[in-house]
């Protein structure tokens, strides 16, 4: 027997009044699998996450299907899907700095969510909480354990965070972009632990970036969203090698490379003109379209669907003659 | 889109968009009418609040002439409630008004000029605060005797050590901006930044402080009053209203109502104008595109 | 090298700044800590110029003394040439009409409450700049590639990148020599990152600009500039073509910088963890 897959999203849609950030996400991450999810700010990849952990902000409703462990996270009952966080679905967040109890020791908050969880003592999940800082290459755990978080670094912070999401062995760990608040030198440490982490528990990784080269280096497949919808979704290599969006087109060519670095000043990073539209005021058809360049007429009249290239475009990119 | 058809009830701790706003409806129209009747019983009143009128005593409410009655002296409620509203409005909002000025200045102060004045205004309002309320108000009655401006001067001085913390902080926040970064690089002056940027992005929590601060102030009155410290005849207070009151309670109970009702409904709507205030005022929890 | 023919607008020279500690003990002397460590750092006209460091290293201090905001305790400011802080008058406020900053996070570096019209009018008056204020608005809008109708309009109403054309609008109001840019796309978008990265690559050229491009990311600091420093602890550790300190970093910190740069091709290589 084959396990169901660590999440199945169907049609969500989530939104505020009559504005919805996400129209319409569907996608599937199997067990152990690692799935990027790209976009801009205003994208909607990160309420899409909070929709995932049935955190929506205030207001904010969520429609459509996710499957997760059995059940349909949607219908879940606050009560039911607080027990479940930190259990089978975990999340890290950006800004370590806000996500720790800034008064209670590190140590204590990692036991805290593995006491809270499994049926274990005190002492047994400080236990388990010295093991996981040991496993996320801390220096002197015990000391470690008892610092405050205003002690510690962000790094240190971060690692704590995901030793957090994987106490309890969650099937699918979802991170926003865990290392945007990170000194440069310390993020590739944190996404080489997050990654071995989630490699050793078989625990299935949705990484919610706008840094490609995370996703590239994180990830199996990807999904670039765009105006809350799925614009490309496909595996990493053939979406980042040749992309048939022209969105994700862009996407890479405004990053800057060893090829663009010329002397002279030559060489131009292509960059997307226009800005992601609001929310209140999107384009008819495909959003992409006021900035595309190859958009038509019926670009501007058809909202297109992801096809079987994977891109939801009309027009999609050729591709590459190599 | 079916989809929005199945929602799902907001998991949601506060309150939604429609009911904060019906709230400041309420709260403005509230504030509107309480400061219109202040104004009216300057102009008209039913009868003199303070002419006894043995005949007619602790008649009930509706009767002819009397709309809500008349206590244990025969004088009519309704007047005494209008004139009790203009002592509120001007004791309230004096006391919040002053607090207001000084605890602006003092706040902003505090916030942009250096550790040194930061230092001593947060220690002296440490200390201001530190003195409850009530004994700034029974010792000033003492010394220079009971009345209104007795009370403003004390609600003043209970007030404004809070309100220059609130304003200091805003203003703390707002120099932390990198926009405040800028005008220093072009040269600007400490006084200039202050008033051209920091004053206008605080203008809506300086607003917000001050109905709350009425409404302590209303209440803070009240209380004074009940105690024989605030205000005395022949201006009248709704605290002293609820002071005569009591002491008809079980002959004539809802004596004691009409000024509790008063203060309650004042109150209640200068903070929910407050609290809507706040939620419309302040620019992050105004809607953006995304 | 060419450095000797080259005529630099602005100039630090052996700048060293040191900020005292609390004092631990009672009876130990206090300690001082050095934030600069006789720092030489300069930009000429037309040139980018990058300094990249990590959070920590002293870029903060370094742009605070570059700008004019902080005044060196050992060292100088050379700006055309004058010493800033033992110039006339006069000349500061040359210096200061032509040392423009643009900020790293475009949201907060506009007054919320300020009609982007008098936003970009504040160098003008501040700087007491005389002519017509009008027609350089207009003109500015035109560099940066702003539209007039942007004027009468808020700061909410724009997006990160078009704040950010606009703070550097501000900058370009007073007709500056000198750019200092701190971390000016970090909070941006990445395809607005590139619009603004090649905004500022187009002023250094069109405006014979001296752009002094403050980051932590190598590599976008690599695009934009011509010669980078590289500063570690207080000192610069390396300076060099942008090239030359990809493919043969020298110093610890260099290197650091170097394998922490992430490419899309290298992690599809596999090769980026």
């Amino acid at each position: 027997m084959t396990l169901a897959p660590a999440i199945e999203v169907h049609d969500l849609v989530v939104g505020y009044d009559a504005l919805n950030a996400v129209r319409g996400v569907s996608f599937t991450l199997p067990r152990g699998g690692r799935m990027g999810l790209v976009g801009e700010s205003g994208s909607g990849k990160s309420m899409t996450a909070l929709a995932l952990m049935g955190l929506s902000p205030t207001g904010w409703h969520a429609a459509g299907q996710v499957l997760h462990d059995g059940v349909d996270l949607i219908t879940e009952t606050d009560t039911s899907f607080s027990k479940r966080r930190g259990r089978t679905i975990s999340m890290v967040f950006q800004d370590p700095m806000s996500s720790l109890n800034p008064v209670r020791r590190v140590g204590d908050q990692i036991a805290d969510v593995i006491h809270r969880h499994s049926k274990v003592s005190r002492r047994e999940a400080m236990k388990q909480a010295l093991d996981l800082m040991v496993q996320m290459n801390m220096p002197r755990p015990e000391q470690l354990a008892r610092s405050y978080p205003h002690q510690i670094s962000g790094g240190q912070k971060q690692r704590i965070m995901i030793a957090m999401a994987l106490a309890c062995y969650p099937q699918l760990i979802i991170a926003d972009e865990p290392t945007t608040a990170l000194d440069v030198t310390v993020q590739k440490q944190v996404l080489r632990l997050l990654n071995a982490a989630a490699r050793d528990r078989n625990t299935a990784l949705l990484m919610i970036t706008h840094d490609l080269p995370v996703i590239a280096a994180m990830c199996d497949t990807v999904a670039v969203m765009y105006a809350g919808r799925i614009v490309e979704h496909g595996p990493v290599q053939e979406v980042f090698r040749s992309p048939r969006h022209h969105y994700t087109r862009g996407l890479l060519d405004s990053q800057p490379t060893m090829d663009n670095i010329a002397l002279d000043g030559s060489s131009r990073l292509g960059s997307i003109p226009g800005m992601v539209p609001p929310l209140h005021n999107l384009p008819t058809g495909c959003a992409f379209h006021p900035r595309c360049a190859a958009a038509s007429e019926k670009c501007r009249a058809e909202m297109p669907e992801l096809g079987a290239n994977g891109a939801a475009c009309w027009h999609p990119v050729k591709e590459k003659a190599e | 889109m079916s989809a929005i058809a199945t929602n799902k009830p907001a998991k949601s701790r506060r309150r939604p968009r429609w009911l904060s706003n019906t709230a400041l409806l309420l709260g403005i129209v509230i504030s509107v009418a309480f400061l219109a009747i202040a104004l009216l019983s300057a102009f008209y009143l039913p009868h003199n609040p303070n002419v006894p009128r043995i005949p007619d005593r602790l008649l009930p409410a509706g009767s002819p002439g009397y709309v809500l009655g008349t206590d244990v002296l025969g004088r009519d409620i309704l007047s005494q409630l209008m004139v009790g509203a203009r002592t509120s409005l001007l004791v309230g909002a004096g006391g919040a008004l002053i607090s207001l000025i000084i605890g602006t200045v003092a706040g902003l102060s505090a916030a942009a000029f250096g550790r040194i004045a930061d230092e001593t205004i947060s220690r002296g309002a440490d200390i201001l605060l530190s003195i409850p309320g009530i004994v700034t108000a029974l010792v000033l009655a003492a010394t220079i005797g009971s009345g209104a401006l007795t009370t403003v001067l004390a609600l003043s001085a209970f007030f404004t050590p809070s309100f220059t913390r609130v304003i200091r902080s805003a203003a703390m926040s707002v120099l932390q901006e990198d926009f405040i970064t800028a005008a220093r690089l072009y040269g600007r002056p400490t006084w200039f930044i202050l008033l051209r940027h920091i004053l206008p992005n605080v203008a809506g929590v300086i607003i917000v402080q001050f109905t709350l601060f009425f409404a302590a102030g209303i209440l803070t009155e009240a209380g004074l009053s009940y105690l024989g410290v605030g205000v005395t005849r022949p201006s009248i207070s709704w605290g002293m209203m609820l002071n005569e009151a009591q002491q008809q309670v079980g002959i004539s109970s809802p004596l004691a109502m009409w000024p509790g009702l008063a203060i309650v409904t004042v109150v209640l709507g200068l903070n929910l104008l407050g609290d809507g205030l706040r939620d419309v005022l302040d620019p992050r929890l105004s809607r953006r595109g995304a | 090298m060419t450095l000797s023919t080259r005529d630099p607008i602005l100039a630090m020279q052996g700048v060293t700044q040191s900020y005292g500690l609390q004092r631990t003990s009672l009876f130990a002397p206090p300690s001082s800590f050095k934030v600069l460590d006789s720092i030489d750092f300069d930009v000429c006209a037309g040139e980018a110029v990058g300094l990249v460091g990590e959070s920590g290293a002293g870029k903060t201090t370094l742009t605070r003394i570059l700008i004019g905001m902080e005044r060196p305790q050992q060292g100088r400011l050379i700006f055309e040439g004058n010493d800033v802080w033992s110039a006339t008058p006069a000349e500061r406020e040359r210096f200061r009409r032509s040392v423009q900053m643009v900020l790293q996070n475009p949201r907060s570096s506009l007054d919320p409450r300020m009609r982007i019209g008098t936003a970009l009018l504040e160098p003008m008056r501040s700087l007491r700049i005389e002519g017509d204020h009008i027609k350089r608005l207009h003109e500015v809008l035109e560099q940066v590639g702003l539209d007039k109708s942007a004027l009468e309009r808020f700061p909410h109403e724009f997006s990160g990148g078009q704040l950010q054309r606009i703070a550097i609008a501000r900058a370009l109001m007073p007709n500056p020599r000198v750019l200092v840019a701190d971390e000016p796309v970090s909070a941006l978008d990445v395809s607005i990152q590139a619009q603004v990265l090649n905004l500022l690559r187009d002023l250094v050229r069109d405006l014979n600009l001296g752009l002094v491009f403050i980051a932590h990311d190598l590599s976008v600091v690599a695009y934009t500039t011509s010669r980078v420093s590289v500063i570690a602890a207080g000192r610069i550790v390396e300076v060099g073509q942008p090239v030359e300190l990809f493919t043969r970093p020298t110093a610890a910190a260099t290197r650091n910088l170097v394998d922490a740069v992430l490419t899309v091709e290298a992690g599809l290589e596999g090769k980026a963890l």
